[in-house]
């Protein structure tokens, strides 16, 4: 059986599949120690663990470590002249009119960062050798007095030459047994020193609490006797096993969102559709992702509180659109839609908990999409009076009737998911008409039919149990780490035969890894060269295909860069420039073999009643189905509500939906 | 807003605005000179056909500001009716719209098709960069020159069409032809283009969805909605004239500082400010172009009455009365240089800020280093010229309810650092060995200024120039409320032969392998009396080695 785990804010979900036996849990989480809301979902869901052979898990316990400043007391070690790193950042601020401006704050103070006397070029050539005697005699007393737990170093050119980071982690790990060191050119080997800093201070930072927690996790694991592999998810999208993941805590940050486009992606490509913008709408914010061909995009860099943190992520964007997202007028008086939410407390006026302010649930009441008495497959009871009543002040403010403030409202957060959305495909140089949409969370399927007709998409799959796609993903991903090597060449035939040789030798160094994770197999690789124009600043990824590797040569590459680069930025196809290669990129995946399948839950199938949903500026009368009624192949015409467990899907007029065979929901234009 | 539902407002207006901003990033990201790729000194935004600002990508304050009055010299001299598909108007002239001579703004017109199939432009994508090198007297920067001509190449307001004057034409090759670095300078050029056909492309796309009908009267209504919110804002503040002053240290040629004088009147639901009384034109690069003085003086407005989330548009601007005297420091007669113009333009800032002070002391704060200091190092090898040119901040001033800013750049910019390692791939002539905040170098206070930095560069060939300008090497940052004031700026040259020189705060000199420059950028000053200071900021300051002397026994041995 696998089984995955995924611990949100909110909620802790829990998906089981063995066969073609679906099992989905959730529990309400326990944020001071995630892992007694794991366990809660694991007894509830009533699984004998000793019966779980693979058990996926994804967590926010690295994501707030840092938000929460909650990680371990950390040292971190510049070279000489460059110690307030850190603090110096890139020089601008964020918001340029606002005169109170504070940076991002490192979780690390001033008095807690200190130097190492060396220098190296940017070839990785010494300058000035490190003096080993100044560390062993002043650097390192200070680290003992100090008390820390974790050290970060990042010296200048390391990317091109770890040598004085590994001597000077070396003379540090002999005298501080106990004391981690993590190194930059192991987190992050790229050129510019404060992202490169702040990534490997970030690992450093939340490493123990990961490790901590993992090894309390086994421990709990064992002692309920399983016996299975248990694996972590990531940032980039893949897998590790935990005891790995141990050593590579960075890319446990933002694991959640992750896990929810693997499963998405790969529930979608049973239907065959391997071309899709995925979006996945919780209870305060949007994440949107764009998968080419199965494979959602990576983004090289991302940030946490401001920070950034320098390892290849999926490449989502995230709004603050969701089911609490409020509903407001400003004092310009313009009518807007979060980024405020109502959260799970005291939550949407509909809740009865309190709450007064209008949100995105309570739009749905009133229009009546969403059933008081069927929210959450009829486990939760809402007040559609309340919701009602929030949408007063909007209407009289504006002359609309309430349904019409409700619509507007809707409207205005469906507006918000369509930008995000433009930022991962047209801003990318990519069309949103080429890709299919699969809403999910929550309110995702709510929403798509009208966020598809915003941008012209005609197709949406609707993945089953929409709510749990996440945990889902745990079970679904794949085993996947990155290697990044920055080596800047010009680009000619020679520089591409380096290329191709470095990657044979990056290829060589991530099988080891694997190897040493004992997960044996055959892996798959992605291979990206980062390039740019000689002189511009920044890159543009590059994928080489498996097939070209053998045959690199500079014309071809820099074609492939021309193409890339026009698509973006709308200039350079020309190739008047010579090009450079910056970075290497190869992604190693170990696939997981056949994909569990995610089918519905069975419920008690109701027979379809009739419903009124306001729809553009009038009341509609249409059916409501319940999911676990619809049979495959069974078209339903617009406008129609489908309700499911975890999530209902609103088919508006010139839509049709049919159940293919592999239980999702197709939604067609017609 | 009659055939323009709310809805359709939020959602057009909102897609405008990131419009704007992909703009900005597209520009950033694919350009080629350390000034624009690294330091991000370009700014991107859209117009409407009037020549009003709608959008912008927020980037560096000073140029946004008077996008619109840029472009506007331009209509007047092109009018609206006689554009074609595939033109492009051109600016950078200091006295007419223009700022300083590196700052190139680039206008490209909008089409769409309109009714009865005539086609009708419905606004401008608008971009601007600071280019590293527009010839004139020295490599990125002449801080000798005593006029524009000296500065660079001067584009009065004009008009060329893309395909025939650009990509080989006679105007590409013109510019090519009297610049130093030119592949960077082209490149950087097409990279505004580039950005401009971005914002063009997404008006389109928007005008075909909404109808251009839709679309040209949501942008009116978002000046009239910027407009509102100012004037909110102004009926909320106390009304009255208050005065503010504060001064540039000299011109470069003589000790006399330079004085800037604001009157600030606030009335019902307007704000008029007048420079009356402030120093004449100076023979040196300091003087401010009108639009420069605007910018200015908009930004300090903007930043001390409304919330960041309002957008900086033209109605913005409208409550806003500024007169600025003919031939004054900040409305120089041609054919005044002006390159240093962000100096005095700050002045403008700190002068306004004082004023605002009286008014409303918890939204303003005290005076920062507020400086942007234009640090070029330049060598002539056997390739041609290598130029780097960076803009170093300071520290910001502290405010009622916190700390300024360490180590960041000033108000009316947002010049991101190069990466030293970087600077170590792309430069062979010298190398960053340091990059520190200063301890010290802020003014104490109940809140504390911002750190000031140094910055300290080996040279590693012979034959490199230094030029470099800066303030407030004389004139400290004065603190608000009782605060102390921050430390003044210096640059120092560490010969290799073991003398130390001072350089002036504008000064150009020769260098030779194995001397160090250190460049100083202070610190802000502080607010309120650091006797009201909590012991717990104090001790941290202690801690961090922020702060080397413990102000607090010497306040006791004050009391008895």
């Amino acid at each position: 059986m696998r089984v995955g785990v995924e611990v949100g804010g909110t909620f802790t979900d829990l998906v089981a599949v063995e066969g073609g036996k679906v099992v989905v849990t959730k529990v309400p989480s326990t944020p001071k120690s995630p892992d007694v809301g794991a366990f809660a979902a694991l007894t509830a869901s009533g699984i004998d663990l000793a019966r779980i052979s693979d058990l996926g898990h994804g967590s926010t316990v690295a994501t707030n470590a840092v938000l929460e400043r909650k990680g371990a007391a950390v040292a971190f070690i510049a070279t000489q002249g460059f110690r307030d790193l850190l603090f110096m950042q890139r020089h601008d601020r964020r918001n340029i009119y606002d005169l109170f401006y504070a940076k991002p704050a490192p979780p690390v103070r001033r008095k807690d960062c200190f130097e190492a006397t060396e220098r190296l070029r940017a070839d990785g050539s010494v300058e000035m050798p490190l003096d080993e005697a100044k560390a062993r005699t002043e650097l390192i007393p200070v680290l003992k007095s100090g008390g820390y737990r974790a050290v970060a170093i990042c010296l200048l050119n390391a990317y091109a030459n770890p040598a004085h980071e590994k001597r000077l982690a070396a003379l540090i790990a002999e005298a501080l047994p106990g004391v981690l060191v993590t190194c930059s050119h192991q987190v992050a080997r790229e050129f510019r020193e404060f992202e490169r800093a702040s990534t490997t201070l970030l690992s450093a930072y939340v490493q123990p609490v990961i490790d901590g927690y993992l090894h309390r996790f086994e421990s709990k694991l064992a002692d309920a006797g399983f016996t299975g592999r248990f694996t972590v998810m990531q940032s980039n999208g893949g897998r590790l096993p935990a005891e790995a993941m141990r050593q590579s805590a960075i890319t446990a940050l933002y694991s959640g969102p992750a896990a929810g486009v693997v499963g998405a992606t790969r529930q979608a490509a049973r239907s065959g559709y391997r071309d899709l913008i995925t979006f996945d709408m919780g209870g305060t914010s949007t994440d949107v992702c764009l998968v080419q061909d199965g494979r959602p995009s990576l983004a090289s860099e991302s940030e946490i509180d401001g920070l950034p943190i320098r390892t290849p992520v999926l490449d989502i964007v995230s709004v603050g659109a969701g089911g609490g997202s409020i509903a407001w007028v400003d004092d310009g008086g313009m009518l807007r839609v979060g980024p405020q939410s109502a959260g799970a407390d005291p939550g949407p006026a509909c809740y009865g908990k309190g709450g007064t302010e209008p949100a995105t649930t309570d739009a749905h009441i009133v229009i009546g999409t969403i059933r008081p008495g069927a929210f959450l497959g009829g486990r939760m009871t809402l007040d559609g009076d309340a919701a009602r009543r929030a949408f007063e002040p909007i209407a009289a403010r504006f002359g609309l009737g309430i349904e019409q403030a409700a619509s507007s409202a809707l409207q205005l957060a469906d507006a918000n998911i369509v930008r995000a959305i433009q930022l991962v495909s047209t801003e990318r140089g990519r069309d949103p008409r080429d890709y299919a949409l699969v809403p999910f969370g929550g309110a995702g399927p709510l929403h798509a039919a009208r966020i598809a007709e915003e941008l012209g998409i005609s197709t949406i799959v609707v993945p089953p149990n929409a709510g749990v796609i996440s945990a889902y993903g745990l079970v679904a991903s794949d085993y996947t780490k990155f290697d990044a090597v920055t080596r800047k060449m010009k680009l000619d035939d020679a520089a591409a035969a380096e290329a191709g040789k470095t990657f044979a030798e990056m290829r060589a160094r991530l099988a080891a890894q694997f190897a040493d994770m004992k997960l044996p197999g055959d892996l798959d690789y992605t291979h990206t060269l980062e390039m740019r124009f000689v002189g511009q600043a920044f890159e543009v990824g590059v994928e080489v295909p498996a097939d070209r590797l053998g045959s690199l040569d500079g014309a071809y590459l820099a074609g492939l860069f021309a193409d890339a680069h026009h698509r973006t930025f709308m200039h350079g196809a020309t190739l008047d420039r010579a090009v450079e290669i910056v970075t290497l990129r190869v992604g190693a995946t170990l696939p997981i073999g056949t994909i569990p399948q995610l089918d519905r839950e069975k419920l008690a199938a109701r027979a379809p009643e009739q419903a009124k949903i306001f729809h553009g500026e009038a009341w509609l009368d249409c059916a409501r189905h319940t999911a676990e009624a619809l049979a495959s192949g069974q078209k339903i015409v617009g406008p129609a509500v489908i309700e499911g467990y975890t999530a209902t899907t609103w088919v508006p007029p010139g839509w049709t939906a049919e159940l293919d065979p592999a239980d999702n929901l197709i939604l067609r234009r017609s | 807003m009659s055939q323009l539902g709310p809805i359709d407002y939020a959602v057009i207006s909102q897609a405008l605005i990131a419009s704007a901003r992909e703009m900005g990033v597209k520009l950033i990201r694919s350009a080629y000179s350390t000034i624009l790729r690294e330091a991000r000194d370009g700014s991107a935004g859209l117009m409407d056909r009037f020549g009003n600002t709608v959008a912008q990508a927020e980037l560096i304050p000073m140029q946004l500001g008077p996008i619109g009055e840029t472009l506007r010299a331009c209509l007047r001299r092109h009018p609206v009716e006689t554009l074609k598909e595939g033109d492009f108007l051109i600016n950078n002239d200091p006295f007419e719209g223009g700022q300083h001579i590196p700052d190139v703004f680039i206008f490209t017109p909008i089409f769409v098709a309109g009714r009865a199939g005539k086609s009708q432009l419905v606004g401008f994508g608008a971009s601007v960069a600071h280019h590293l090198d527009l010839g004139g007297g020295a490599p990125g920067l002449n801080i000798h020159a005593s006029d524009v001509y000296q500065e660079g190449i001067r584009f009065p307001p004009s008009k060329y069409d893309f395909q025939r004057d650009w990509n080989g034409g006679s105007f590409e090759r013109l510019v090519t032809a009297n610049v130093r670095v030119p592949d960077l300078t082209i490149g950087d050029f097409n990279a505004q283009f580039a950005a401009n056909a971005i914002g063009v492309l997404r008006v389109k796309q928007l005008c075909d969805r909404y109808g251009a009908d839709k679309v040209e009267a949501a942008m009116k209504e978002m000046q009239d909605y910027s407009e509102r919110r100012v004037r909110a804002a102004i009926a909320q503040a106390p009304k009255g004239i208050f005065y503010g002053e504060d001064a540039v240290d000299d011109d470069g040629l003589t000790d006399e500082p330079l004085v800037v004088k604001a009157k600030v009147t606030i009335s019902d639901d307007s704000v008029e400010i007048d420079f009356e009384g402030t120093c004449g034109q100076v023979k040196r690069n300091l003087n401010c172009p009108y639009s420069s003085t605007l910018s200015a003086a908009l930004s300090c407005v903007k930043s001390v009455l409304t919330s960041p989330d309002i957008p900086y548009n033209e109605g913005m601007a409208r409550p806003i009365v500024i007169k600025v005297p003919y031939g004054s420091l900040l409305n120089p007669r041609p054919p005044a240089p002006v390159r240093a113009r962000m100096i005095p333009a700050y002045r403008v800032f700190n002068a306004v800020m004082k004023a605002m002070a009286q008014a409303l002391p918890d939204r303003v704060i005290a005076t920062g280093f507020d400086c942007t200091t234009a640090f070029c190092l330049s060598n002539l090898g056997e390739k041609g010229y290598s130029v780097y040119l960076e803009i170093f901040g300071g520290g910001y001033g502290a405010s009622r309810g916190a700390d300024g800013c360490d180590a960041v750049d000033s108000p009316l910019s947002n010049c991101s650092n190069a990466p030293v390692e970087s600077l170590d791939i792309d430069y062979d002539f010298f190398r960053i060995v340091g990059y520190e905040l200063a301890p010290d170098s802020f003014g104490l206070g109940a809140r504390r200024g911002g750190a000031g930095f140094s910055r300290r560069c080996e040279i590693l060939k012979n034959d490199v120039q230094l030029a470099v300008y800066s303030d407030r090497f004389r004139l400290a940052p004065e603190g608000l409320l009782g605060g102390e004031p921050g430390q003044r700026g210096y640059c120092r040259v560490h010969r290799a032969n073991g003398t130390v020189e001072e350089l002036k705060s504008k000064a150009a000199i020769d260098l030779a392998k194995g001397d160090i420059v250190e460049m100083f950028v202070g610190g802000g000053a502080g607010f309120g009396r650091v006797e009201e200071r909590p012991d717990a900021m104090i001790d941290r300051d202690l801690a961090d080695g922020l702060l080397t002397r413990d102000p607090r026994p010497a306040r006791k041995l004050a009391a008895e």
